[in-house]
């Protein structure tokens, strides 16, 4: 029995131990100032349902202490800006923002498919690699303390408070914006819906300075601040169980982050560049937190959508391949083809990444995380030098 | 299904606020033009009338209405989606009970009924969608035209 522990017990030992050494490592000249590359994945999430959903850990700590945690399963989401997390997931003691009058600062996220995130804002400073931003705001979604989200927040859609309803631990918001709302939030007069101050019973929209509004933790990175990569594998037509990548901070400031040949679309003030497909010219954007390639509807092109209750998605009898070409405010265009497949056939596989989903929306072309997959794609962010110029842009 | 769509849409009747947009009257378009705190441009094109309501907070919303003066679509851009509730009014219940997809997804929203469309979609800084009930565009009208 006891020669059966300590077996036991040396095995255990002999298991946890870390592989060291491994060989010599990375060499002198490659080897990057701080460790920059933050691994990702695709797979159905931790609510174990999601489709094309890219997740990462977060570290946050409390401001100014080593008191800190980790957070796996974070959405990674070009779409959005902010750190927002499931507050029911947060151990750390943070405090509740709050105003000049003692009002809690609450953030209101809508999310284009009729959800919304809603929660105070307080301070963390986040951790991903060997990154830190020092004091970042952040969203606590659903903490408790602050009344239930105002109709104009909630529009009467879904709150995205739980891991099954959001289908991940949060949602790591890093478009080309430094912040969620900039500007437009900070003006006293008639700001968007937004920030809100609460009291005791009710909340009311409120102006927020820009620098404590919700920010791109990147951009307050000590280096490697101008933007990042998102690194993806190719998958199969038919898709793949999960997928791993890397997100690399910074913009050509180590070796592993060149643009390389990647060309440069700057986006306009609202963080879209021009997409012409099948003869139309609309709004585009890279939205890695969108499931799909989502453009036009089946009026204007011949691709079915799903039966309900999967009409989202589209159903072509056999993949189509198409063509379409982004510009930038900058003038620079360029062709991108892609697969669009039978979404429902995708779906029987039980796969989680596919790079050929597509779907309807009628307004504007969302390039959604398969257009990701077997390249490498540049964020830069507003304001941000870097050797493709000043973001907002989009390279790749 | 039909039916019990019905049903909901009758309770909603009594609890919705009478300012609600689609399915009413022309006079609706006055009350979300106080709502908004915007401005008001009225054209008119062949066969409906176009009240685009430029909100303070810059959210644009049109409102497209029939010559019998009722409102048969509605669109809107802008930093954040407009409150759906009151702008879809009485056809907001048949909005939510619409089937959707098992599982996650994030992304463009398509609802088609044979009495209710919408199209929602954008991204945060730029949300832009439609709605517009395809039983009650005027006979010479499109649903292209609720832009």
């Amino acid at each position: 029995m006891n020669a059966r522990i300590a077996l036991a017990a040396l095995l255990a030992a002999l298991l946890l131990t870390p592989a060291c050494g491994g060989g010599a490592g990375p060499t002198a000249v490659s080897a990057p100032v701080v460790n920059n590359v933050q691994p990702v994945h695709v797979d159905l999430g931790p609510a174990g349902d999601y489709v094309n959903g890219i997740f990462t850990s977060v570290t946050i700590c409390v401001p100014g202490t080593s008191s800190c945690q980790t957070i796996d399963n974070v959405l990674v989401d070009s779409g959005s800006v902010g750190l927002r997390l499931l507050s029911s997931l947060v151990t750390l003691p943070l405090a509740p923002s709050t105003d000049a009058g003692g009002n809690v600062i609450a953030n209101c996220a809508s999310f284009a498919d009729n959800t919304y995130a809603w929660g105070p804002m307080a301070k963390a400073s986040v951790r991903m690699a060997g990154e830190q931003a020092a004091s970042v705001p952040i969203q606590l979604i659903g903490a408790p303390g602050v009344p239930e989200a105002p109709s104009d927040c909630s529009s009467g859609g879904t709150a995205d408070d739980t891991v099954a309803a959001l289908g991940a631990t949060g949602v790591l918001g890093i478009g080309v914006f430094r912040q969620d709302c900039g500007d437009a939030c900070a003006r006293l007069l008639r700001p968007p819906k937004i920030y809100y101050a609460c009291g005791a019973s009710d909340c009311a929209v409120t102006s927020v300075p820009v620098a404590s509004q919700l920010q791109n933790p990147v951009w307050l990175f000590a280096q490697d601040n101008n933007g990042f990569l998102l690194s993806l594998p190719a998958v199969p037509e038919t898709g793949a169980r999960s997928v791993a990548g890397s997100l690399v901070f910074g913009i050509g400031t180590e070796s592993n982050n060149a643009l390389g040949s990647a060309q440069v679309y700057t986006t306009d003030d609202v963080g879209n560049i021009s997409t012409t497909v099948n003869g139309t010219t609309i709004s585009g954007y890279l939205d890695s937190g969108t499931n799909s390639l989502s453009f036009l509807d089946a009026s204007s092109i011949a691709l079915p959508a799903c039966p309900d209750p999967d009409s989202d998605f589209s159903c072509p009898p056999s993949t189509a391949r198409l063509t379409a070409v982004n510009k930038g405010s900058n003038g620079v265009s360029g062709p991108v083809t892609f697969d669009v497949a039978n979404a429902e056939t995708l779906f029987d596989t039980g796969n989680a990444a596919f790079n050929d989903l597509g779907g309807p929306d009628t307004g504007d072309f969302d390039w959604g995380l398969p257009f990701f997959f077997a390249r490498k794609t540049f964020v830069g962010i507003e304001g941000q030098s870097s050797p493709g110029g000043q973001g907002p842009y989009w390279a790749y | 299904v039909k039916a019990l769509i019905a049903a909901a849409s009758m309770m909603l009747v009594g609890t919705t606020p009478v300012w609600a947009a689609l399915g009413k009257t022309v006079s609706s378009v006055a009350d979300d033009q106080k709502r908004l705190g915007g401005e008001v441009h009225t054209s008119t094109v062949a066969g409906f009338a176009v009240h685009e309501i430029s909100a303070a907070d810059g959210t644009v919303v049109r409102e497209y209405v029939s010559p019998a003066g009722e409102v048969f679509g509605v669109s809107w851009r802008g930093a954040t989606p407009p409150n759906l509730v009151d702008l879809l009014g009485d056809h907001y219940a048949a909005f939510k009970e619409a089937p959707r997809p098992p599982g996650h997804r994030r992304g463009p929203l398509v609802v088609r009924t044979d009495h209710l469309v919408v199209e929602m979609g954008g991204h945060m800084r730029d949300f832009h969608g439609r709605a517009y009930l395809p039983d009650r565009l005027p006979a010479t009208v499109s649903s292209d035209a609720v832009r």
